[in-house]
């Protein structure tokens, strides 16, 4: 188990490395951000030596040494669009706001998912299989900003106000962008539910259970979705990512203030430290989830130890 | 302190001078809610408060509740007395401003000339060393304006600013800076000035929530016209449809942006009011004419270095469909390379929309379309435009209009490849000179001054935007602009040098917008400016 | 019960996916007869007709039958060019991603190795980077055209691919008989082409049609970021864009080009669970 372990830590140094080695040379391909700090009436030698003063003149392979020995320490840099810390930015930014959303949205999927999915799976191949599939579907066949900007149509200006059509800070705020949010993972959770039901509905304990004469909800709810739902954990905890991504787009129609729309803002404009922390924080996320995730199944089921 | 009971009566004469679709203050014997926030609904937020960092058109907005400049405007744009009582020439070569007195920051630190002098120097970056502060890498005064050559003391209340050779506008760019506090500047560093900004404006910041909101309270020591409302929020909305919903909605009484269909559409809604005016935003194609040998620019002469060729681009752009179809009318054609709003701006005659004229005058500078493909050609090169188009920067209408424009390029034999590419690319793209020969792109050129100069400035050195540098006798007429003391001759030299820029057409003009808000028939007393911020002060909201 | 037998009885029972397969079939039909269909030039631009609603709401007339756009193109014309842009670029865009992936999978499968751990390292650290940003980032320094926007679509998503075969690689290898073509003699290629391709296609095909439809939906998202298809070029994503700012004003602008992305994309996910259903052996044993 220590040497499965270890391996693993080990695999997540690599990926957060490559990460920011990554982001470290593809920010710098697109160019620089001098130009975003002087007037559109600048000369070519304000330019440059707004550049000198960044820092941005030297030899590539320097900065990028500088960079990777600072990264352990968590010091990314000062933003040059905000004169502040980039990492601190970054996390004002992710906490509370990008994890309120991506977690209500999670929630939000998980709590719609279940319902559909048993009811998928119980009545396979017909009537209510059909529309329940169907309608998860149809929310994961929309851009997630169409969808967002018809909900703001027609609960905020169709009826006139009932939810708000921006900001943050209260729950009737959270509610129109983390649905936005959860439409696209739901087909793919009510698909998990509904495979993982068939499969367990088939099993002999679920057939006892009925056989002796418990109640359908009971054996719905107690026996069967228990042991479906393993997989259906581990694809919503791998599928984090995935939230984390969408909130770049939810997050700017519904003027949410989290670290998806600083991330898309901080890309255009330039801004080197702030684009490196963002990337790193979700990498880092994103390799933490799926280390539980693996030790989680190395527990469960000792056979993963030894591939 | 002043006493309030005159400051309807000042809130009233604000309104006034409003431009269209100013909401003229008849309420003033209707309650008004003196504690009421007053909610904004803005389209970005400001990345830092520091003025020194650039006034663009939503920064302004944020940067000028807080801090404030010598020369303040009116609504019509006209210099009225700021942090400055008057300003004038003393003999060729400096100008004096008497300060106001008794002015004081919103952290208690006063106001005087040893303030304005720490500010001279942080724009021309002189003695920062002396103070201590690591300035923030911008570009200085120092080399727009190298000029300048010294500034002093007369006295706590004078300052005095001496420059090498006679500089009529020097009021407008210095005067029209905003100051920010000595003291505190020098102790927090510029950091502190950007976290916590500190002024002398109406308006106090208490919390700034990123990317969210920034609230203000009413400043009670400000020396002018106060607040009528106890709370400004500047709430960061960005898309237009959502800031429409919240105005709707009631959620907030002001709306930035106002895109030209729904300003229209807006206009006759009984419920909601539309307040506009024209402002110093100019969209233009701007077109490489740069001669190689001046600039390195590949190698090549830049393809439309001939006049005519230009003229003739600007006579296939028909500039009045775009402003009534795809504004709304919410823009003016305007031919002069100065805004309508700036001083000293001459009106110039439009370009006439004539595809027949603007293809004469292609085969007159040798451009005609020998082998039949629809494409102009010379010595076996066609006129391929390659157009750098800066989408989702300048806003909707922008984008519809760069697209429109490239249609009717291609109506006169002009090949367009449209190349679209975030702000950031094209600015870098300017700054290193990469602009192929035959390149070109649209762009709005704004200006955070209230003269001439800055615009015709443009084709005078080699910066960003010029691209087609004026030659000899342009410049001889610009430099004459820039040296003339006497206003009257100053303004007829101006007068002329735009009437020949107009004619050598250094850019093809494709409209100069108008700003427009949208209220809730609650606010009282907001004027849209032609400068680029929102001015809240006298502002009220109804009970 | 031969394959194709079993396949089309499954989607006789299966409404949603015959109705989705009919989609498919119409929106390509529509897409290849764009030029007969469409009422006129979908970049042409007429500022006068700007904004005419469609022929059935008062203002609107026959000429442009779902009305006219900002710069007064024909909306209905757009819509038939942009099936084809959607189309392609999500083809393409999956095409290449499969082909890089599957090769690369099966390379990490079989050879395992040194080879293996290094490519599925490149999977993760490709993974844990966030999709769209590396598509925004990737763009600006690219340009954006429709070549560089199938390129960064398939570069976002040749890992799924790739980590699916190596699965499947992995397990196929310790099969008797790859180990029995093996004992034959034949050579590392022409096993890996004739023994191990042939019974990892299965899961490919399935990904690959969802990813279909996530590279539509993903091309739409990227024009809302501004980093779309270069106009005048219709596309689906384009028009959705343009006409977001007009939800209130012009609604047809964004219904349209909406409801196009929805149908199609919701038809290809139903086929693609259709597949699913047909080629998941997993779940062929709960039947």
């Amino acid at each position: 188990m220590r040497r499965f372990l270890l391996r693993r830590l080990l695999h997540a140094l690599i990926v957060v490395w490559g990460v920011v080695t990554v982001v470290f040379f593809l920010v710098r391909l697109t160019g620089d951000p001098s130009a975003f700090l002087v007037d559109q009436s600048a000369t070519r030698e304000e330019v440059a030596a707004v550049r000198a003063q960044l820092g941005l003149d030297r030899p590539l392979l320097v900065q990028y040494f500088e960079f990777l020995a600072a990264v352990p320490r968590g010091d990314f840099g000062i933003s040059i669009r905000e004169r502040r810390p980039a990492m601190a930015m970054v996390l004002g930014h992710f906490w509370p706001a990008t994890v309120e959303l991506a977690a209500a949205a999670i929630l939000l999927s998980t709590a719609l998912a279940i319902p559909l999915g048993i009811v998928s799976a119980t009545h396979k191949d017909r009537a209510p299989d059909h529309a329940s599939r169907l309608a998860s579907l149809l929310l994961q066949s929309m851009p997630s900003f169409w969808l967002g900007l018809m909900l703001i149509l027609f609960f905020a200006v169709q009826l006139g106000g009932l939810l708000p059509a921006y900001g943050s800070g209260t729950l009737r705020h959270l509610i129109l962008p983390a649905v936005a949010l959860a439409a696209a993972p739901l087909a793919q959770n009510v698909r998990l539910i509904r495979a993982g039901m068939l499969e367990v509905l088939q099993q002999d304990y679920v057939r006892t259970a009925r056989a002796k004469g418990a109640p359908e909800r009971l054996v719905l709810y107690r026996h069967a979705l228990r042991n479906a739902a393993l997989p259906f954990i581990t694809v919503t905890g791998l599928s984090l990512g995935f939230m984390l991504s969408g909130t770049i787009i939810i997050e700017t129609v519904f003027s949410w203030p989290g670290l998806g729309r600083l991330l898309v803002q901080a890309v255009p404009g330039r801004d080197f430290p702030v684009i490196q922390a963002g990337v790193f924080l979700f990498a880092v996320i994103f390799v933490a989830v799926n280390l539980v995730v693996d030790l989680l199944y190395a527990v469960v089921d000792p056979r993963v130890r030894l591939s | 302190m002043m006493r309030p009971t005159w400051i309807p009566a000042i809130a009233c004469s604000l309104a006034l001078f409003g431009g269209t679709g100013v909401v003229a203050s008849q309420t003033r014997s209707e309650a008004v809610d003196p504690e009421a926030e007053l909610i904004v609904a803005m389209p970005d937020d400001t990345q830092n408060m520091d003025p020194r960092l650039g006034m663009g058109s939503v920064r302004s907005t944020y940067i000028r509740q807080v801090f404030e400049s010598l020369v303040d405007t009116d609504a019509q744009g006209r210099p009225v007395p700021g942090l400055a009582l008057s300003w004038k020439q003393v003999g060729d070569a400096a100008w004096e401003f008497a300060l106001r007195p008794g002015v004081r920051f919103h952290n208690g630190e006063a106001f005087n000339a040893d303030t304005v002098l720490f500010n001279l120097d942080r724009m021309f970056k002189k003695n920062l060393d002396k103070w201590g502060i690591k300035d923030v890498p911008t570009a200085g005064f120092d080399r727009t304006y190298p000029f300048v050559t010294r500034w002093e003391k007369v006295d706590d209340l004078t300052v005095r600013v001496h420059t090498s050779e006679p500089a009529p506008t020097l009021w407008d760019f210095i005067g029209r800076e905003p100051m920010v506090p000595k003291d505190y500047t020098i102790k927090s560093g510029i950091d502190g000035l950007n976290e916590r900004p500190v002024g002398t404006g109406p308006w106090r910041l208490v919390e700034w929530k990123r990317k969210d909101s920034m609230r203000f309270e009413r400043w009670d020591g400000y020396w002018g016209t106060r607040p009528q409302v106890g709370r400004l929020r500047l709430q960061v909305i960005p898309e237009a449809a959502s800031r429409i919903a919240a105005l709707k909605a009631g959620q907030v009484a002001i709306i930035d942006a106002v895109p030209p269909l729904d300003a229209s559409v807006l206009a006759r809604d009984p419920s909601v009011r539309v307040a506009s005016s024209p402002q110093k935003l100019l969209c233009r194609l701007y077109l490489n004419g740069r001669p190689k040998e001046a600039f390195d620019s590949g190698g090549r002469d830049g393809l439309f270095a001939d006049a005519r060729v230009r003229q003739a681009l600007a006579m296939a752009v028909n500039q009045d469909a775009i402003v009534k179809k795809v504004l709304h009318g919410y823009a003016q054609v305007n031919a002069s390379p100065v805004a309508s709003v700036s001083y000293g701006f001459a009106a110039q005659e439009p370009y006439p929309y004539d595809p027949k004229r603007a293809q004469a005058l292609l085969a007159e500078a040798g451009w005609r379309d020998t082998n039949g493909d629809g494409v102009v050609d010379k010595g076996g090169e066609a006129l391929a435009l390659q157009l750098l188009f800066p989408i989702k920067h300048y806003g909707q209408a922008f984008d519809e209009t760069t697209p429109a424009m490239a249609e009717m390029l291609k109506g006169i034999g002009i090949r367009v490849d449209i190349k679209p590419v975030d702000f950031g690319t094209l600015l870098q793209t300017v700054t290193k000179g990469t602009l192929p020969w035959n390149g070109g792109f649209t762009a709005c050129r704004t200006s955070n001054n209230l003269d001439a100069d800055d615009y015709v400035r443009d084709w005078a050195a080699v910066t960003l935007i010029n691209w087609v540098p004026y030659p000899p006798e342009l410049l001889d007429l610009y430099r004459a602009t820039r040296r003339e003391l006497d206003a009257k001759k100053r303004l007829a030299l101006l007068a002329d040098l735009q009437r020949r820029v107009r004619d050598w057409t250094p850019v093809v003009p494709l409209f100069q917008e108008t700003k427009v808000y949208a209220l809730s028939p609650r606010v009282v007393g907001f004027a849209a400016l032609s400068e680029l911020h929102m001015d809240f002060r006298g502002v009220a909201l109804r009970k | 019960m031969t394959f194709a037998a079993r396949a089309a009885r499954r989607l006789g029972r299966d409404g949603p996916a015959l109705a989705g397969l009919a989609v498919i079939l119409a929106t390509s039909l529509v897409a290849m007869a764009a030029p007969a269909l469409a009422p006129t030039d979908p970049v042409r631009n007429d500022l006068l007709a700007r904004l005419t609603p469609p022929m059935w709401v008062a203002g609107g007339n026959r000429a442009h039958p779902l009305g006219t756009d900002t710069l007064g193109r024909d909306v209905l014309s757009r819509l038939l060019y942009g099936a084809r842009v959607s189309i392609l670029v999500g083809l393409a865009a999956v095409g290449m991603a499969g082909a890089v992936g599957v090769v690369l999978g099966l390379v990490a499968g079989y050879y395992r190795g040194w080879l293996d751990d290094a490519l599925m390292r490149l999977g993760d650290i490709h993974l844990a980077f966030p999709v769209l940003l590396l598509g925004v980032a990737l763009l600006s320094v690219l340009g954006a055209s429709l070549a560089n926007l199938i390129l960064v679509l398939a570069i976002s998503g040749w890992v799924t691919y790739a980590r699916i075969v190596r699965g499947e690689t992995l397990s196929l290898t310790e099969r008797e008989f790859v180990a029995a073509a093996r004992a034959l003699g034949a050579g590392d290629r022409h096993v890996l082409w004739r023994h191990i391709l042939p019974n990892v296609w299965p899961p490919i095909i399935v990904v690959a049609t969802f990813s279909v439809a996530r590279m539509i939906i993903a091309e739409a998202s990227l024009s809302f970021l501004g980093l779309g298809i270069p106009p005048p070029a219709p596309s689906w994503g384009a028009m959705l864009d343009e006409g977001r700012n007009y939800i209130t004003t012009g609604w047809w602008l964004a219904l349209f080009p909406g409801v196009a992305i929805l149908v199609l994309v919701l038809g290809i996910n139903l086929v693609g669970d259709w597949l699913r259903d047909l080629l998941d052996p997993r779940l062929e044993r709960g039947l």
